[in-house]
């Protein structure tokens, strides 16, 4: 009967569907090749209405297997791809983006643009949500390969003018490319999401045209706008930008003070940190100590000789001048159940002294003042230290043993 | 660890899911995802462009063809699982569930029906004993009469079931007051189960009548509550079939060298038939893992669902999870020192979850089922974290917990199907942040729930991977809720399992996937950031699949059918865990992937990474034979099986020979010596699983199996007729009536004349015309009489010359076939199906004695005999038959096919020697 028919049909392509995971996950390209090519009999009773028809699995297999395939070359895949196009309307543009990806990867870019501006004119009735994002991002690539095409230009130009003569012809391409760019990244940006790139580069062809504020409030809104997800990255371009552009202290670190806020391991930790240190207002010095504490709290920064020495320099000054043992005992009290363990154990102290002296010297001079001489980690590398007859050792443990009795009140 | 300093483009929105049906069958091929710069840009310089997904990653060959087993079989007598046909429905319910759709039917009436039949006593005891005395079973009218009235039941009725040995006799005057006649209501019952699975079943009124009446105070425990729990049950037991979560994180675990180049790590698993010790195994990496020595081992009271362990401060934390127990040992850094127990929780309510820090000496985060979490620290003691029984970001039903430990030590991970925090320990009430959402912001579909939340810690100290049943995510803390990368994974079961190892810089992590009941191993590199410009996160390589436990069979040599079946059901056990091994061996890399099996088997399999394959496109089916092709056990094509696990002992010196002739000597060896164990070990178990034979020595006198001292005529007629067959193809049904039949039937024993009417009866039934026997024996027409009397002499003249039963191999057929019926336990039989005799209308009522395991003098009283429902006219015929044994008592005894087949199946004796009795009861040749 036909119900059965459709039944074992139904079932056959599933089997062979298998057949062909199971070569791909095994790397056997050739074969799932030629189950694939059985497979393409399915289309001819694709009454489907899931979600994933038989024409989405055969593009995403074939392209698989076109990628690994030893045999394949760029032509194939580029007509194996043009009727994956035909085969479905909902999916015309993720193949055409998709497309567009195997030939940037593959350093095709010309060929990519090409690709990029015809899928931009292709119209087909209304489009979905997701058809209406999938456009925006080929609009923005594009915007982007009009922005690498702009920079190019923008380096020749440079080039001849070093040489003393101008091209009016390579001048007016280079601010066409710019106005092609400019409108499509600028839409992208407006839509919450992670955009690095596309705002990096809008950034950057902003500033070249000098339109500064138009920048700062691209970065702005891209750093604060609730909409958008906590990006790290966004605070980081807006702070150096500001860097670039010569801003105050305060409001860099003010950008850098939110930074700490959402991500306190974050690299520019130790700037921020330096700033801080040179401040002459005592909040800040303050806040220095904290970030500093904070950043060496992640399992991330537990080697980094950088983050030890800020630490030790800071926690140095304070020792000697007497003044604020307080913020260390503040910080020192929600740490001295655990860093210990975690940072001053007499294996670390072992294994420190064999990979990084400097690491072990800083962070020995740190583990003196808070837990005191007598702390495993001091004495161990204290003693290498002296036995090895390096000199900066020895006045560690003259400075600590001097000053034993900070470790008293700061541990009280 | 430097942030990326620019990220692959995506977009961002909240709320739920919006996309519907789960991800198709292809869903992670042949997509790019995003496409970024590569590297700082230079000038005049083309720029280059990486994709998310897709880059080239590192080529890690299989190196056998199968994985192979590490260690001797988990000496236990393994039960294989519960599957869906136990439970379910089928039939014609099922059916029409399934035209509508609503998924799966559990059989809760069989359950139910079940409990009453296997626990009677439990059921209806009390009400039972109460009772008995009341329910008349006989035929005869219920009256006032000197006889005795007796209470007998058929063993199906649960009623009488409860108290079969419980014959008393009742004074006749207080009988007849207060005694009902069950015998129609039973009659009733009988039809019922002969008309089982029949779409045109109806109760009779009279049943209706009866369970009306008695519903209410019948049972031993209300009906309604024991409906619940029964039906609870089957609800538990069906769900954690559909998804066993108990299993988690899985129970086994790498412990690597010490030292960097060294070549002893250890191993951690369960094992036992409760899977409830714990085994350290030192391993030797070499060609092919080696256990040193024997394993430290402990006992522990509950089974080991998972095993954890981390490496904090130079020495191996291991925590190990039962359900209400969960402990952490120690094992100190220098090799050969033995693990020490540290400490150990009871739980009140089931732990789902246990992971060991990687940050600090001594520091677990456990979750219960109840919602709460955790820190447990083995000087400190425990700190609740936490205690929500509510799913975090949208209501989900399931109490599975999960807590992992994150770059900041004090801050853990917390997650549930919905989700995962991150919450820090010092103040858990304020300080928290979401971490991962089922929802629009990872692109999650509609239905997807976290499986598996894992902290990537020896990767990146900030990542962090989430498996899901359809994809996998890498999250960085840094950037919450946004995926840096995500995959549809395509496994067919959730991934329970997780395992990572770390490459180093411009080198790819390895993460291995393991799902449970299929078995599916799946290898996956992704890079992380490199150092320098730190770029973001990609899925690297094509994913790669892995040999499961259950692949190995295709290349085992040909086994008998019944071992074939264990081995699959042996080697198909769910998988339990998950490890894997980095060996550097100078400039060659392997990676040894360890699975446990629920029954408690080590697998392993070795990858080599292949470091000179220049960056081209890789080509793995040309440069060698596709994994998998490569016969694990090569022989040349006309010597006989390489491995002949059957004639083990006798092969003796040919071993040595025959191993030049393998693919893979040493896998061969190890599969060899794994058969070897298991079958000598506790692979053989179910005695079911042994063909159905029967020594004839219970069955026949040795002055019987003595007779024949050559090859008699029957013998030959038989060899033609079976050659015959063969040659034809057919089969041998001596018992079908219907079929034609080419030869005559095996001749009957006769003893001089009536002498002996069992052995008469016997032979009889061989011969396939009992009825017609018992017809002679109970039958008052004279001229059927004369007529039997005839035959029978016909038949004597034909049968002389041969004096023994043992003659006929037809008749151990005929036995083996009544054995197959009787006990359950037995279902393998070489009969091809119960006999086809039915009973003739008007022969006496069939019913089945139930068997003694041995018949002692009382069996022959009367009233024993009435007691077993053995109707009057019959109890002679048993009394002569029984009376057998008494004339020969040197000879062991000749036991009736029934009681034969309870000796030599002890698995039926024990079932029989309950309260209950064969479940199923067939009419079929009664005594």
């Amino acid at each position: 009967s036909s119900h059965e028919h459709k039944l074992n049909f139904k079932k056959s392509k599933e089997v062979c569907l298998n057949y062909i995971q199971d070569a791909m996950l095994q790397k056997q390209w050739k074969r799932a090749a030629e189950f694939l090519t059985f497979y393409i009999e399915s289309l001819e009773k694709d009454f489907s209405t899931a979600y994933m028809g038989p024409s989405e699995m055969i593009w995403r297999i074939g392209t698989e297997i076109l990628c690994h395939h030893s045999h394949s070359s760029m032509k194939q895949f580029n007509s194996f791809i043009e009727q994956m196009k035909t085969l479905g309307v909902k999916r015309y543009l993720k193949v055409c983006l998709e497309h567009t990806f195997h030939l940037l990867c593959n350093g095709l870019i010309d060929e990519a643009y090409q690709n990029l501006s015809l899928a931009e004119s292709w119209r087909f009735g209304e489009q979905t949500a997701i058809q209406d994002k999938e456009m925006k991002l080929i609009q923005a690539y594009r915007g982007l390969l009009d922005y690498y095409s702009w920079s190019k230009q923008k380096d020749i130009l440079l080039e001849h003018g070093q040489n003393g003569f101008e091209d009016l012809s390579v001048e007016q391409e280079m601010h066409s490319c710019f106005r092609k760019a400019a409108v499509n990244l600028k839409e992208i940006i407006k839509i919450p999401g992670v955009w690095d790139l596309f705002v990096k580069c809008y950034v950057d062809l902003l500033e070249f045209y000098g339109d500064h504020n138009e920048a700062c409030q691209v970065l702005n809104e891209y750093a604060y706008n609730s909409k958008f997800p906590a990006n790290p990255n966004a605070h980081v371009y807006l702070y150096q930008f500001l860097k670039r552009h010569g801003e105050s202290k305060k409001s860099l670190i003010s950008a850098l003070k939110i930074l700490h806020d959402i991500v306190p391991s974050h690299e520019l930790m130790i700037d921020f940190n330096t700033m801080l240190q040179k401040s002459k207002k005592r909040k800040k010095r303050q806040l220095g100590l904290e970030v500093i504490f904070a950043a060496l709290d992640y399992a991330g920064w537990k080697e980094n000789v950088k983050a030890w020495s800020c630490l030790a320099r800071q926690v140095k000054q304070i020792v000697i001048s007497e003044k604020h043992l307080d913020w260390i005992k503040q910080e020192w009290n929600s740490r001295k159940d655990w860093w210990p363990a975690f940072h001053f154990s007499r294996y670390l102290a072992k294994r420190n002294w064999q990979e990084n002296e400097s690491l072990s010297y800083e962070k020995a001079l740190v583990a003196g003042i808070l837990l005191g001489k007598d702390c495993k980690y001091f004495k161990y590398v204290s003693h290498q230290g002296c036995k090895a007859q390096v000199k900066r050792f020895r006045i560690l443990k003259k400075f600590v043993n001097k000053h034993n009795p900070v470790y008293l009140r700061i541990s009280g | 660890m430097e942030f990326p300093a620019v990220l692959f483009p995506s977009y961002f929105s909240v709320g739920p899911p919006r996309e519907e049906g789960g991800p198709g069958p292809a869903a992670g091929w042949g997509e790019y995802g995003q496409v970024l710069e590569a590297g700082p840009r230079r000038r005049q310089a083309e720029t280059t462009f990486v994709p998310r997904r897709g880059g080239t990653g590192e080529s890690w060959e299989p190196a056998d063809a199968a994985a192979v087993p590490f260690l001797p079989p988990n000496a236990s007598c393994w039960i294989p699982s519960l599957v869906p046909q136990d439970i379910l429905y089928r039939g014609v319910l099922r059916r029409k569930l399934q035209a509508g759709k609503t998924g799966a039917a559990l059989d809760f009436t069989k359950q139910l029906s079940h409990f009453f039949v296997d626990h009677p006593e439990d059921a209806f005891g009390s009400l039972g004993r109460l009772l008995h005395k009341n329910f008349y079973l006989g035929n005869s009218k219920l009256r006032v009469s000197v006889h005795p009235g007796v209470t007998m039941l058929p063993p199906t009725l649960p009623l009488a079931a409860a108290s079969p040995s419980l014959c008393l006799f009742s004074p006749q005057r207080q009988a007849r007051d207060n005694t009902i006649r069950m015998t129609a209501l039973m009659e009733e019952i009988g039809r019922l189960e002969a008309r089982c699975g029949c779409p045109r079943q109806r109760l009779a009124p009279r049943l209706r009548w009866f369970s009306h009446l008695c519903r209410d105070w019948l049972f031993e425990v209300p009906l309604g509550l024991l409906a619940d729990c029964v039906h609870e049950e089957l609800l538990l037991q069906w769900a954690s079939l559909l998804f066993d979560d108990s299993s988690t994180g899985g129970a086994l675990a790498w412990l690597p060298p010490k030292d960097v180049g060294a070549r002893m790590g250890r191993l951690v698993y369960p094992g036992g038939q409760a899977m409830n010790h714990l085994y350290f195994q030192d391993v030797v990496l070499e060609e092919l893992p080696r256990a040193r020595g024997s394993p430290a081992q402990f006992e522990l009271n509950g089974h080991i669902r998972q095993v954890a362990a981390a490496r904090a401060d130079g020495e191996d934390f291991v925590g190990v999870r039962s359900d209400y127990h969960c402990g952490v040992w120690r094992v100190p850094g220098r090799t050969g020192a033995a693990p020490t127990p540290l400490q150990v929780i009871r739980t009140s309510v089931p732990a789902s979850c246990l992971t060991v820090s990687p940050h600090l000496p001594g520091e677990l985060s456990v979750c219960t089922q109840s919602g709460a979490v955790y820190l447990w620290s083995v000087e400190r003691g425990l700190q609740r974290l936490r205690h929500d029984p509510q799913t975090m970001f949208f209501r989900d039903h399931s109490p599975w917990r999960w807590s992992d430990f994150t770059a900041h030590p004090r801050v853990l991970s917390c997650a549930d199907r919905t989700g995962l925090q991150c919450l820090d320990a010092r103040a858990p009430e304020r300080c928290h942040f979401d971490l991962f959402k089922v929802g629009e912001e990872a692109g999650c579909q509609q239905g997807e729930r976290v499986v598996l939340p894992m902290y990537l810690g020896r990767a990146h100290p900030s990542q962090h991977l989430v498996t899901t049943q359809f994809s996998v995510y890498v999250l960085d803390e840094r950037l919450p809720l946004v995926p840096v990368l995500k995959w549809a994974h395509m496994m067919k079961a959730p991934p329970l399992f997780a395992h990572l190892t770390p490459g180093g810089p411009e080198r790819s992590h390895k993460v291995l996937l393991g799902a449970s009941h299929t078995q599916e191993l799946l290898l996956l590199q992704y890079q992380g950031e490199r150092w320098g410009f730190g770029s973001a996160c990609q899925l690297v390589g094509p994913p790669q699949k892995l040999h499961s436990i259950a692949g190995c069979l295709q290349h085992l040599p040909v086994q008998l059918p019944h071992r074939h079946h264990m081995l699959q059901q042996r080697l198909g056990a769910p998988a339990a865990g998950l490890a894997a091994a980095l060996q550097e061996d100078g400039l060659r890399e392997s990676l040894l992937v360890f699975q446990l099996s629920e029954a408690g088997d080590v697998f392993c399999q070795r990858l080599t990474h292949e470091a000179a394959q220049p960056p081209a496109p890789t080509s793995g089916d040309e440069a060698m034979p596709a994994p998998g092709s490569s016969p694990l056990f090569e022989t040349p094509a006309s010597s006989p099986p390489a491995l002949r696990s059957e004639e083990e002992e006798e092969e003796g010196e040919e071993e040595e020979e025959e191993e030049q002739t393998f693919y893979f000597p040493a896998a061969a060896l190890r599969y060899r010596r794994w058969l070897k164990a298991l079958s000598e070990g506790c692979g053989e178990p179910p005695r079911h699983a042994y063909p159905a034979t029967l020594s004839q020595k219970r069955l026949f006198t040795r002055k019987e199996l003595a007779t024949p001292a050559g090859p008699s005529t029957l013998h030959e007629q038989l060899r033609r007729q079976l050659r015959q067959t063969m040659r034809e193809g057919g089969c041998i049904q001596r018992w079908d009536p219907l079929a034609s039949q080419p030869c005559t039937p095996p001749q009957p024993l006769e003893l001089a004349g009536d002498a002996d009417p069992l052995s008469a009866r016997l032979t009889a039934a061989w011969s396939g015309d009992w009825g017609q026997w018992w017809e002679e024996r109970t039958s008052f027409n004279m001229a059927q009489r004369q007529r039997a009397l005839r035959e029978r002499r016909r038949r004597q003249k034909r049968a002389r010359g041969r004096r023994s039963l043992s003659a006929s191999f037809t008749s151990s057929l005929t036995y083996q076939s009544e054995l197959s019926e009787l006990s359950d336990t037995a279902p393998t039989s070489l009969s091809p199906g119960p006999p086809a005799v039915v009973p003739r209308e008007g022969s006496p009522p069939a019913g089945v004695p139930p068997a003694s395991p041995l018949p002692d003098e009382a069996l022959l009283s009367s009233q024993s005999l009435r007691c077993r429902g053995i109707p009057k006219e019959r109890r002679k015929t048993l009394r002569d038959y029984l009376a057998v044994w008494a004339d020969d008592p040197s000879e062991p005894p000749e036991l009736p096919g029934s009681q034969a087949s309870q000796l030599c199946i002890p698995s039926s004796q024990s079932q029989l020697s309950s309260a209950s009795q064969p479940r199923r009861k067939r009419p079929r040749m009664g005594f």
